[in-house]
């Protein structure tokens, strides 16, 4: 589903991805892991589209990336974006949140990934107001909004108990089973080996 | 509509800033043209209200200066559709505690132009005053203009600052204290009768004159010339001023907000959609500020008018068009302000916008 052929990053003239190669296939879940900067985090975003590499091929079901016109739209078609530190809209309300990536879902659809993700009363109150675990709960509903093909995660388990870790993970494994393709970066190997591939990232290199 | 006003009320301290920027160049260009057009407004009005033609001194830049001898008037009204002639001198002059003041000598076929609020028309060694002076003056029955001392036959009202802050006299009067005849000649003409060949005739009565249409004379007199000219270049620099203000405050409100615009990319919402909120948040920004802007001008205007220190002199005109042409220059600064370092964060990696890079 997503190739990468030679991917390299060069960032402040330090090389930051050193000739990348790898391939996720459909309904995978892999696991990106290594230490804090060893650079899974640049392979994540370049895998999802978020940054540019400086050299390198990526493909997508096929199709360069280059090539696509609108990235934007593409993003919001083909990809589910989760991120360590939520990145909730502070002056939007949680079910707010949640449309403002899928302007087009209906409040029943809202309601229901809130109802998936155990967090159905939240959806009127303000990010301030609830809960690490619940925010992290609600940047997973505003990543399934569209219905992604491949959902990213960068560190989502890095500011939450091992509880609260665990139970995202499961959300993970369970919309997998549905057929949705997980990348997850993490340096929790004890929650990587969940995963059904696992690339070990160590100073830029695979 | 409702994320770009949730948005703004997110931002309450900026947005305030942005508004009060705005609010005050906005005000800036308002006051500046509307003061320099008043001015030019009332004394092109006092000229259109007094004839089709005007006759100066040849030469001579300002009316201030003319000379144009009234015995020309006899001939003048001889001339084939002219159907009134009057002479008019403009003069100022310091009276009591008031450093200047308008003083009009004017024939008497024109006292008529003056509505009378109380008391008469003067007679000779009299003078009809003007009602924002005479609420200024100390004594309300005698006014000295030079060495002269002139009886108040009665106070007149006139939509006109320089009038309604000036004093009307008998022509004659007016000579002897300026030494003039008369600083120029009104011609009105009948409307069946081509104005080009009265301008003509009345040019062959005297080499020392001068003849304009009251339009064209009002179109090229110089000190309008150099007014407008100034308000455009001060109006311009303020609107400059305000452009930079803005652009600058909007450049740091949405440096400040690029990890939320990095957010909206990653997540999938287009950069049209993200720029369309920023234009809407500057409109909205833009509308509130134009109409403050015009509140606060109307009523630092209405003050202006009504200070005695300024007798009436500054008058603001607010005129449709200025509006209309203000309310676009000001929705342009507000829109480009933000719409620059927007498009500056689209062109930039969702990732990079997160991190908090400079745009």
């Amino acid at each position: 589903m997503i190739r990468a052929n030679n991917i390299t990053h060069i960032y402040n003239q330090d090389k930051a991805l050193n000739n990348i190669n790898l391939e996720i296939r459909k309904g995978e879940f892999v696991a990106i892991t290594g230490e804090s900067g060893s650079g899974k985090s640049t392979l994540l975003s370049i895998l999802s589209t978020l940054l540019k590499p400086t050299s390198g091929e990526l493909l997508f079901e096929g199709q360069n990336y280059k090539e696509i016109q609108n990235i934007d739209m593409f993003r919001q078609h083909n990809i589910g974006f989760i991120f360590q530190f939520h990145y909730l809209i502070n002056y939007l309300n949680i079910k707010e949140n949640i449309k403002i990536a899928n302007e087009n879902a209906s409040d029943e659809e809202i309601d229901k990934l809130l109802s998936l993700l155990h967090i159905e009363k939240l959806g009127s109150r303000f990010s301030n107001e609830i809960s690490g675990g619940q925010r992290q709960r609600v940047a997973i509903a505003r990543a399934l909004v569209n219905n992604p093909k491949v959902i990213f995660a960068d560190e989502p388990t890095g500011n939450l108990d091992s509880n609260n870790s665990q139970n995202v993970f499961d959300i993970f494994k369970q919309l997998q089973k549905s057929g949705t393709t997980i990348v997850v970066a993490t340096h929790d190997k004890k929650l990587a080996h969940q995963a059904d591939t696992i690339y070990e990232v160590n100073d830029g290199q695979l | 509509m409702v994320y770009p006003l949730k948005a703004l009320n997110a931002n309450r301290l900026k947005t305030a800033l942005i508004c009060f920027s705005l609010i005050f160049s906005i005000t800036s260009i308002f006051l500046i043209s509307a003061i320099s057009n008043g001015v030019i407004l009332m004394y092109s009005s006092i000229l259109k209200s007094d004839g089709d033609l005007i006759i100066t001194q040849a030469k001579i830049s300002d009316t201030f200066f003319s000379n144009v001898n009234t015995n020309l008037l006899p001939l003048i009204d001889e001339i084939q559709g002219v159907s009134k002639t009057s002479a008019v001198i403009v003069g100022a002059t310091p009276v009591e505690n008031l450093p200047i003041v308008a003083v009009y000598g004017v024939s008497s076929n024109r006292f008529a132009n003056y509505t009378l609020v109380e008391g008469a028309y003067p007679n000779p060694k009299e003078v009809l005053v003007g009602k924002s002076i005479y609420e200024l003056l100390q004594n309300k029955n005698e006014i000295q203009i030079a060495n002269q001392t002139f009886s108040v036959s009665g106070v007149f009202e006139s939509g006109i600052g320089f009038e309604n802050g000036g004093v009307v006299l008998n022509l004659e009067d007016a000579s002897l204290i300026f030494n003039k005849s008369a600083s120029m000649i009104m011609v009105n003409t009948k409307v069946d009768h081509n104005m080009e060949t009265i301008k003509t005739n009345i040019a062959k009565l005297s080499a020392d004159i001068e003849v304009k249409s009251t339009k064209s004379f009002v179109e090229n007199y110089n000190q309008f010339k150099i007014i407008k000219t100034s308000s455009n270049a001060v109006s311009f620099i303020a609107f400059c001023m305000g452009l930079l203000g803005i652009v600058s405050i909007m450049s740091i409100t949405i440096n400040q907000r690029k990890s939320e615009f990095g957010i909206k990319r990653a997540i999938g919402i287009p950069m049209r959609k993200i720029i369309f909120q920023i234009i809407n948040e500057s409109f909205i920004l833009g509308v509130f500020s134009f109409i403050s802007a015009l509140a606060l001008s109307c009523v630092i205007l209405y003050f202006i008018k009504n200070s005695s220190s300024l007798q009436g002199y500054v008058n603001g005109e607010i005129s449709v068009s200025l509006a209309f042409y203000i309310f676009l220059t000001s929705m342009t600064m507000a829109i480009l302000g933000s719409i620059i370092p927007a498009l500056n964060a689209s062109k930039t990696d969702p990732v990079i916008l997160i991190q908090g890079n400079k745009i």
